[in-house]
């Protein structure tokens, strides 16, 4: 198949943007040694690729058909001919292998640094910036796009250089030998690149549309498999049918558009260079008559006018290659410019905060904040929560709790207002100081695959004892003894699949082995196993202990472990205090705790 | 009558050619007359083609000589000119004909693997994950059309290109023929021998591209967690890695590359350098003329490509092969659950489902995943319950038919299902799944999945019971919203809410809801109960939930265990039920 490039609704790079040159070519800065050597093998292939026919040439004209000198002679100066004939083949064999190989290396250095520096860019972006980009997006920027500027290094700078240089060349050799015939060989030049940009036009139409309803197809397959027994139970096998039927037939359909396209333009190509052969015979041969040229010449003439159109087939096809690199080009550094909003505020003292290390206080002092202006997630919130104090958050879907964490943990920063841990703001605090001190424990996981030992330890440092220690106190050595292996069990992609339960006791082992001062638990809303739900409840007791802890509860029995509740509704806390508090008065709270149908 | 156990496995036994062939042979036939005029052309294109070094030749020879005229050249050049004419336009038929031909071929397949892929039942879902068939349905259909397409034109083009270039050849010299010749056969060696290693590694390097991509978008996804865990470093130096193979990968496609394309310019070069040393000597001594030279090194170019193609062809021809068998793999799967001749659904009042001593294993378990189970859904709420893995979605696909089940088991109206078609069973329940399944289609369109020509009242009267309406109002749009990517995003809840109105709407005597209220909140839980409730008066519900508040409102409380049912009756008799106790006590407020 033919590719014109990743396109991205229809985007076309500027192919005269120098900026984007410039930053392009400061990526290629390291590599200046290897890309000079690209250029020098480049000049020569592609002169012994000329002198090929030029020697033929004189083959002819000085040896085969020199009536005027003796046998042996003609034969032994063939023979040298010859020769040098076969010193070029070997250049040239030689040198484009290692010039593929070079430009591979060093298009694939280039990109895999570039690659590198975005993925690290992306991580110390914060929460506001994905929260604005889907992360299929970003990781098109990953991949696509990088994938599109290295086809441009590898195959088509390179090939668009060489083919550049070969066709200055052979209308040099052409010039030389007979500058009438040459000046008539040169009207295919702007016929040549006529052709080619009308037809890389309609080629990168067709390309895309063909592309684009191939993955209507596909989007539709995957939809109609995963709910298969959705479209069986509903008997929708016949609707599904003639759905796929239609996009199917939409997609032949293209294709001959395709194929007309193509089947066009080839035969246009080599008709123009048959139209080139019987110019030479025709205007040539004349010249011969009046010997301003020689046989061997006119044979040269054939021969040169086959290498000019012989990279015209791909020609269009980079060029629109080249048009997508230099979209993702600008996508990519675009992405690279994305700042994050989360500055460190100067003014911490990391000794002041360590001595504080064993308090875990937390002020919330009039925090405001929204994603857009004029659409308040919080508002007004005022919360002092003091250290070891267990603290339930209550309210509707949508009502800012989970905000709240966020913002405690520092993925957003609040609008207006402060958050003080220990006393401290939490922009002044360096962001992996902070989220070592707030452990969180949320409804999803990250799982690395890998064995579950090493989900828990991540990025601490490996102590068996303090693990063991923290299993035993919060009694979720069960869970762990439940696992064919043990703490050495895989698990993640293609190896064990933990129940939605399990990866919670697990993500609360991860966070304990922090050792945090303050614990954040988004307890799971949808129902987990009992056993699980059982030895969660035991290690939320062991967990919490001296330390100050956060819970977003959905369970009555979590929330009635806390030493305070706080009601919330649109963003903002309309009541607190204890459960019995709570329940004495007619609070939103009772309500909610009344809908739960638990009055027996 | 039905086989359970007797499931084939996805590996089977190696199948002939000639079945494969009789999988795209009927094609082949019905368009036989596009075929034979895409072929004609293209002969008649090589043909042409070898003409136009002749009128070179003959150009040659009289200059050569010196009888060249100016009307004689004229003459020659429009021959060629007219040549290639013909050529151009010949070349444009066979293209749109043949090429044109694959993708018929390839459209025809398609179709047909998607119309037996959606016959399948779930033993087969099981065996096949959406990522092979969707590697089959776009992969090993390209490589089929590939083979069947260019694949069939390089053949016969190279086929009758290379005999009557070598024909030309011989004519003019045997001897220098032979000569020019000696490197090809390295050239056909080289391609079939690299092209072959370049599409293995190849495919490596695909494999760490996804792989590469797969664990970017996991950790952008979960980029909330990486920040709170601080782990950016781990994972920058996990993709570092990734990204180290797959620069490695690639280098190791570069070199078979770097190697493939250069050899066949080489091989090329080393005939035109054998031709213009030996051929030089012949011209020299007068056994061949300058004309017959020249024209020789045209008739040489053209054996390049296919020799080239030789290689290339085999190669391709292998792929598509090995593809087809993939996809008659699927092909010739079959439904175990069906099995006629059947007996016509008994019309009666009342819709019962009953099952006696039900048993079932999947075929790769080793323990039963039911265990004689002894049950009657008949009018009325069976509510049931049970710890994850006791089998309760396991029953629910059973009673869908999605899953084989032996004689004297499994009862609906009576009948033995294995009689019953599943059409007939089917059409009378609705069911809601665990993860509910929602279409990129509008939201109407949803709900009314399994009754397109509901009326929009209706639509919306279902979608008031599943309590989603509010919800569907605030989306831009309202019922004409598009669901999916680019259009509204649901939440759990709401999608579970939404498959639910879907299964309301169809208004069938038994209603299966499978744990799918779980991730509806308190608030709207008891809203959908009393939607569920009215809507289903009279008829049958089977609602399995961990949801003490929930199973209460069933007429009946089944509590399975390990495939088994160890206990049921109604909320009040349970409680003397050790699991069920600890179940309500859990959730219950202990004030």
């Amino acid at each position: 198949m033919h590719n014109f490039g990743y396109s991205e609704e229809g985007q076309d790079g500027s192919l005269s943007d120098i900026r984007l040159w410039r930053r392009v070519w400061q990526y290629c800065h390291s590599h200046v040694f290897a890309l000079f050597g690209a250029v020098l093998l480049s000049l020569v292939v592609t002169l012994a690729s000329l002198g090929l026919p030029r020697l033929m040439q004189m083959g002819i004209d000085q040896y085969i058909v020199h009536a005027g000198l003796e046998q042996g002679t003609r034969i032994s100066g063939l023979g040298r001919v010859a020769f040098w004939y076969g010193l070029c083949v070997g250049l040239i064999f030689l040198a484009t292998f290692v010039q593929v190989v070079l430009l591979e290396w060093i298009g694939q250095s280039i990109m895999h640094r570039l690659r590198q520096n975005l993925f690290t860019h992306l991580l110390t972006l914060d929460l506001g910036f994905f929260h604005s980009q889907p992360a299929g997006r970003l990781v098109t920027r990953l991949t696509n796009d990088i994938q599109n500027m290295h086809e441009m290094f590898t195959s088509v700078m390179v090939t668009l250089f060489n083919d550049g240089l070969k066709l200055v060349g052979i209308f040099w050799f052409l010039y030389m030998m007979n500058w009438h015939l040459a000046l008539v060989m040169t009207i295919f030049i702007p016929l040549a690149v006529l052709l080619t940009v009308i037809f890389s036009r309609f080629a990168r139409v067709q390309f895309r549309a063909i592309r684009s309803q191939l993955a209507k197809i596909n989007s539709f397959l995957a939809e109609a498999l995963a709910g298969i027994g959705v479209i069986q139970a509903f008997g929708g096998e016949g609707r599904s049918r003639n759905t796929l039927a239609a996009l199917n037939q939409e997609y032949m359909r293209r294709t001959f558009g395709q194929i007309k396209v193509f089947g066009a333009f080839m035969p246009l190509i080599e008709l123009m260079g048959s139209m080139a052969v019987a110019l030479i015979i025709w205007y040539g041969g004349g010249e011969v008559m009046q010997e301003q040229l020689t046989i061997g010449e006119l044979a040269a003439f054939i021969f040169y006018m086959r290498l000019f159109f012989q990279p015209l087939r791909e020609l269009s096809q980079k060029y629109s290659i080249v048009q997508s690199a230099m979209a993702s080009a600008e996508r990519i550094f675009q992405t690279l410019d994305a700042k994050t909003s989360l500055h460190i505020v100067p003014g911490f003292d990391q000794k002041q905060f360590q001595a504080l290390r064993n308090q875990g206080k937390i002020d919330f002092q009039d925090v405001h904040f929204a994603y857009e202006k004029g659409k308040p997630i919080l508002s007004e919130i005022n919360l002092h929560i003091t250290p070891g104090e267990t603290l339930a958050l209550v309210g509707s879907t949508g009502a800012g709790k989970s905000t709240l964490i966020s913002l405690l943990s520092r993925f957003y920063d609040p609008v207006s207002g402060q958050i003080l841990v220990d006393g401290v703001d939490v922009r002044q605090v360096p962001l992996a100081t902070l989220r070592q001190r707030v452990g969180i424990i949320m409804q999803d996981i990250f799982i690395l695959p890998d064995t579950v030992r090493a989900n828990i330890i991540l990025d601490q440092a490996d102590e068996p004892d303090r693990l063991e220690h923290i299993l035993e106190q919060t009694g979720l050595h069960s869970f762990i003894d439940r696992l064919p292996q043990g703490l050495d069990s895989r698990i993640g992609e293609g190896a064990l699949n933990l129940s939605l339960g399990e990866k919670q006791l697990l993500s609360f082992v991860r966070a304990l082995y922090r050792d945090p001062t303050i614990l954040v638990l988004d307890e799971a809303t949808a129902s987990i196993d009992t056993e699980s739900e059982n030895m969660l409840e035991q290690a939320i007791e062991a967990g919490f202990k001296g330390r100050t802890s956060l819970v977003i509860a959905h369970r009555l029995s979590t929330i009635r472990r806390a030493d305070r509740i706080v009601v919330m509704d649109h963003g903002k806390i309309i009541e607190q205090g204890s459960h019995d508090e709570l329940m004495a008065t007619d609070t939103l709270y009772r309500s909610l705790v009344r809908l739960d149908g638990q009055e027996e | 009558m039905q086989d359970v156990s007797g499931s084939t496995s996805p590996t089977t036994i190696p199948v002939s050619l000639r079945t494969l062939l009789g999988l795209i042979g009927p094609t082949f036939r019905r368009h036989w007359l596009r075929l034979l005029g895409g072929f004609i052309a293209l002969v008649v294109v090589d043909f042409l083609q070898l003409i136009i070094p002749r009128f070179v030749k003959t150009a040659v020879d009289s200059l050569t000589a010196q009888t060249a005229s100016q009307p004689q050249l004229l003459q020659l050049s429009t021959m060629i000119l007219l040549c290639a004419l013909m050529v151009a336009i010949l070349r444009f038929s066979w293209r749109y004909l043949i090429i044109g031909f694959s993708r018929i071929l390839e459209q025809k397949l398609r179709d047909r693997f998607f119309e037996h892929l959606l016959r399948m039942d779930q033993p087969f879902f099981e065996r096949w994950t959406i990522g092979d068939l969707m590697a089959h349905n776009s992969n090993d259909m390209a490589t089929v059309q590939m083979a069947c397409g260019m694949g069939l034109v390089a053949t016969v083009d190279a086929l009758v290109m290379s005999t009557a270039a070598l024909g030309f050849m011989m004519a003019i010299s045997v001897k220098l023929t032979l000569i020019a010749l000696l490197p090809m056969p390295v050239l056909i060696i080289c391609t079939r021998v690299l092209s072959g290693r370049l599409h293995h590694r190849f495919n490596l390097v695909q494999e760490q591209f996804s792989l590469l991509t797969e664990f970017a978008r996991a950790t952008l996804v979960s980029v909330r967690l990486i920040k709170a865990y601080t782990l950016e470093r781990l994972q920058e130096n996990r993709f570092s890695e990734l990204g180290e193979k797959y620069v490695r990968l690639n280098l190791k496609v570069a070199t078979v590359q770097g190697l493939l394309f250069p050899v066949a310019t080489l091989v090329g070069n080393v005939g035109m350098l054998l031709l213009l040393y030996f051929g030089g000597i012949l011209v020299i001594k007068g056994d061949i003329t300058i004309g017959s030279f020249v024209a020789f090194v045209s008739y040489l170019y053209m054996l390049i490509w296919p020799m080239m193609a030789v290689g290339w062809v085999a190669n391709i021809f292998q792929r598509g092969v090995t593809s087809l068998r993939r996809i008659n793999r699927v092909l010739t799967q079959e439904p175990i659950v069906v099995q006629p001749p059947f007996q016509p659904l008994p019309k009666k009042e009342q819709y019962t489902y009953t099952c006696q001593k039900l048993s079932f294993q999947y075929s790769e378990a080793t323990h039963r995943a039911l265990d004689g189970i002894d049950l009657t859904i008949g009018p009325g709420l069976v509510g049931m319950t049970g710890r994850t893995g006791s089998g309760k979605s396991t029953l629910c696909k059973i009673l869908l038919r999605m899953y084989p089940v032996k004689d004297s088991m499994l009862f609906f109206q009576g009948v033995d299902v294995n009689d019953l078609s599943q059409e007939d069973i089917r059409n009378n329940i609705a069911y809601v799944g665990q993860e509910p399944v929602v279409f990129a289609d509008t939201i109407a369109a949803n709900i009314s999945f399994g009754r397109p020509e509901a009326t929009m009242d209706e639509i919306q009267a279902a979608a008031k019971a599943a309590a989603i309406d509010t919800d569907i109002a605030q989306f831009s749009g309202g019922y004409k919203a598009v669901i999916g990517e680019r259009g509204v995003k649901l939440s759990g809840g709401q999608r579970q809410r939404l498959a639910l109105a879907r299964a309301l709407l169809c208004d069938r005597p038994l209603l299966i809801i499978d744990d799918a209220l779980s991730a509806i909140d308190v608030e709207t839980e008891q809203q959908v109960l009393q939607g569920i409730l009215a809507k289903m008066e009279g008829k049958s519900v089977l609602l399995i939930s961990h949801r003490v508040n929930v199973l209460r409102h069933a007429d009946r409380i089944v509590l399975l265990d390990a495939g088994k049912i160890v206990d049921q009756g109604q909320h009040q008799d349970l409680l003397a039920n050790p699991f069920y106790r600890i179940m309500v006590e859990k959730q219950r407020n202990d004030a």
